[in-house]
């Protein structure tokens, strides 16, 4: 019990969200800002961030009955500027045939335009706003849906929430809009929620409204874990982008992905839901806290240092059943010389490579200056090497201190006869011996490439 | 029974005891909406509908708290009807408020009736106070219907069912009435204790039943 006790208290409730995070980060103007919606996008445009392109408003009865219906596009999103919980929000698809004025929404059914003038002047009248006060109602394109999200989402758009705190990405979530919750990507409304582990952007866990854990998609064989969302990086940098211009301390920033505009806002929110945390199986708390007071010099600094603290479960897991290292292609490795001698490179991770080779300049560093000397002074071009058989050619280079063997290596730039030493290679807090080939490569990016030899402990992940 | 000379003061200025006890409780039934909503994480409907509805209830004592619990279900299960009978009409907020609330008063007046035809005095005789406490309460119900949907707002009718009932059992403890007459002073405990609840940032119990699977699988 007291263990648990424990347990829960990196967990963030409602009173600590409301007292300790958005009472003293979210003052006036940033909740301004997010309780309307208009002004929300007017902000993010101002400042280069993408929303979806707004219509026209409707701010009064007046406007409502001079509205001229024939300016609407045939698909759009019709929203209460002060809604909150994705109430009151209608979307339509297309007009329907044969039929003027009258459109047809997500699961179907007709909208005829009495329906939407009366779901207009109920959104004027402030059903849908906070507090019941009097709202404007606006029209926005309807953002189209990513193939990718296709088999996962039920008519709706699926959208990712992004929690930043302090400039830095703190834990995100995709939510995908089921038959339950009508096809809104609201988790009170019976939609589900996907953790994301922020380094790669793929999903994690889920949790299908309220409260309950998922594997699946409903009705469907289609694991909710792995999904891959495009535009991570991006995405991640404009919800810390558009902290910085709302002035929200504590951000909830909602991003959907159009098929064309790509990432964009839907909008931002001063008081995120606390339904994230079972999403991710993880507490707010205990990231809030451990963000907190960070100096983080700019945006993609931030974006970086939410993806390293953040992330990762994904690899460790995968660490764990495989019993392997996931490493980049571009990993640090730390070689070790003669005498302990040791420099810390970056060393290119080559699977098209056999084995692994080293820079004559890396190799003096690690106490094979001599070694090397004279490796250039016996060293011929392979056209007067290749005439001699193998025994003569080892002759040549028997002498040289520290060399074990020879070898002719082929690579794009044609044969060349290199001499192969024993050093050790540490990458990943993993130590191998390594027998490694000497060549000239002051000329190249990296001055170390690992190859297949050496990386038989090894997954290499592309994203990385 | 002993009586603070204060207490004393205020009868002999002419104010009635029930109304000193009742006005001094309010403090103590408002601290215990504040608990519930901050430690317990019940939320019921804000703090004005528990408090009322809680006094209400009183009000149909000394036997009639179950005509009280009968009437509060009567309207909110009527409201519920209304709000899908109203459905297709279409209409405007208040409009509609305002024939759902005739229809929760003339359903009342019918149990009030039926009651007394049955001899159930109890029900017929209840003042008319509380009973438009209560219809009024329908109001709050339906803003949350179309807030938040039929399953939210019952569900929030029941938590304030539940709360009020727990205020009246404590308004109606003779050892807390008692104690309030003796010393009128300890209705300021609550000012303290809100202070503590203002600023108390712990999870409360049903989020920790709600997050639970979280700390369970770590």
């Amino acid at each position: 019990m007291f263990e648990a006790f424990k347990k829960s208290r990196g967990i963030l409730g409602m009173n600590a969200r409301n007292l300790d995070y958005i009472r003293p980060y979210n003052r006036k103007k940033g909740k301004r800002i997010s309780d309307d919606k208009i002004l929300c996008k007017r902000v993010l445009k101002k400042n280069g961030l993408p929303t979806s392109r707004l219509i026209a408003k409707i701010s009064t009865i007046e406007q409502l009955e001079h509205f001229d219906w024939s300016t609407l596009p045939s698909s759009f999103a019709l929203k209460p500027n002060r809604g909150f919980g994705g109430e009151g929000i209608v979307v339509v698809y297309g007009k329907k045939k044969n039929r003027e004025n009258t459109w047809v929404k997500a699961n179907g059914s007709p909208v005829t335009l009495s329906d939407i003038q009366a779901h207009i002047r109920n959104i004027l009248d402030g059903s849908f706003s906070l507090s019941n006060t009097p709202d404007i109602a606006f029209f926005e394109e309807r953002l189209t849906l990513l193939k990718l999200f296709k088999p996962y989402a039920y008519k709706g758009i699926p959208d990712i929430r992004v929690i930043v705190f302090n400039s830095i990405p703190v834990m995100a979530m995709l939510r995908l809009p089921t038959k339950e919750s009508g096809g809104k990507a609201n988790l009170q409304q019976g939609a589900i929620g996907l953790g994301i582990d922020l380094a790669s952007g793929t999903t994690t866990t889920a949790v299908l409204g309220k409260g309950k854990i998922v594997e699946y998609a409903p009705g469907t064989r289609l694991a909710l874990s792995g999904i891959k969302i495009p535009y991570w990086k991006d995405i991640l940098t404009m919800a810390v982008k558009a902290q910085q211009v709302s002035g929200l301390g504590f951000l909830g920033a909602d991003i959907a992905i159009d098929r064309e505009l790509g990432p964009a806002f839907l909008e931002l929110n001063a008081r995120p839901g606390l339904s994230i945390q079972l999403a991710n199986l993880d507490g707010l708390k205990n990231r809030l806290e451990r963000v907190k007071g960070l100096r983080v010099k700019s945006v993609l600094r931030g974006v970086r240092m939410g993806m390293d603290l953040f992330g990762g479960e994904i690899q460790e897991e995968l660490e764990e059943i495989s019993g392997k290292k996931v490493i980049g292609t571009v990993a640090k490795a730390r070689l070790i010389g003669i005498d302990g001698k040791s420099i810390e490179v970056n060393a290119k991770i080559d699977t098209g490579a056999d084995s692994t080779a080293i820079d004559l300049g890396i190799a003096r560093e690690l106490g094979f200056d001599k070694t090397v000397d004279e490796y250039l002074r016996a060293s011929k071009e392979w056209s007067e090497l290749s005439e001699l058989s193998k025994k003569d050619r080892w002759k040549m280079f028997e002498h040289i201190p520290h060399v074990i063997s020879t070898v002719p290596v082929k690579s794009s730039h044609g044969v060349t006869y290199r001499i192969i030493v024993r050093i050790q290679i540490e990458l990943d807090g993993i130590t191998i011996p390594a027998k490694v080939t000497l060549i000239n490569r002051s000329h190249l990016e990296y001055p170390v490439i690992v190859g297949k030899r050496n990386l038989r402990k090894f997954l290499i992940d592309v994203n990385k | 029974m002993s009586v603070h000379p204060l207490i004393d003061f205020f009868i002999l200025q002419g104010v009635p005891l029930d109304t000193i006890v009742l006005l001094l409780m309010l403090p103590i039934v408002a601290t215990l909406v504040a608990f519930f909503r901050q430690i317990i994480g019940i939320k019921a409907f804000g703090i004005y509908t528990p408090s009322i509805v809680t006094f209400a209830f009183l009000a149909f004592d000394p036997k009639g708290i179950k005509y009280g619990i009968a009437i509060f279900l009567s309207i909110i299960i009527t409201g519920m009807l209304s709000r899908i009978l109203l459905k297709h009409f279409r209409l405007l907020y208040l409009p509609r408020v305002a024939i759902t609330l005739t229809i929760v008063a003339l359903t009342t007046l019918t149990m009030l009736v039926i009651g007394g035809s049955f001899n159930r005095t109890g029900l017929a005789s209840v003042s008319i106070f509380p009973l438009l406490i209560m219809i009024t309460l329908v109001e709050k119900f339906i803003a949350t219907q179309i807030e938040k949907g039929d399953k939210t707002a019952t569900i929030l009718a029941l938590e304030t069912l539940g709360i009020s009932l727990i205020g009246y059992a404590i308004v109606r403890y003779h050892v807390l009435i008692e104690l309030i007459i003796a010393h009128p002073w300890v209705v300021l405990i609550t000012l303290p204790i809100n202070v503590w609840l203002g600023k108390w940032t712990g999870l409360r119990v049903m989020e920790y039943l709600r997050f639970r699977k979280i700390f369970d699988q770590n």
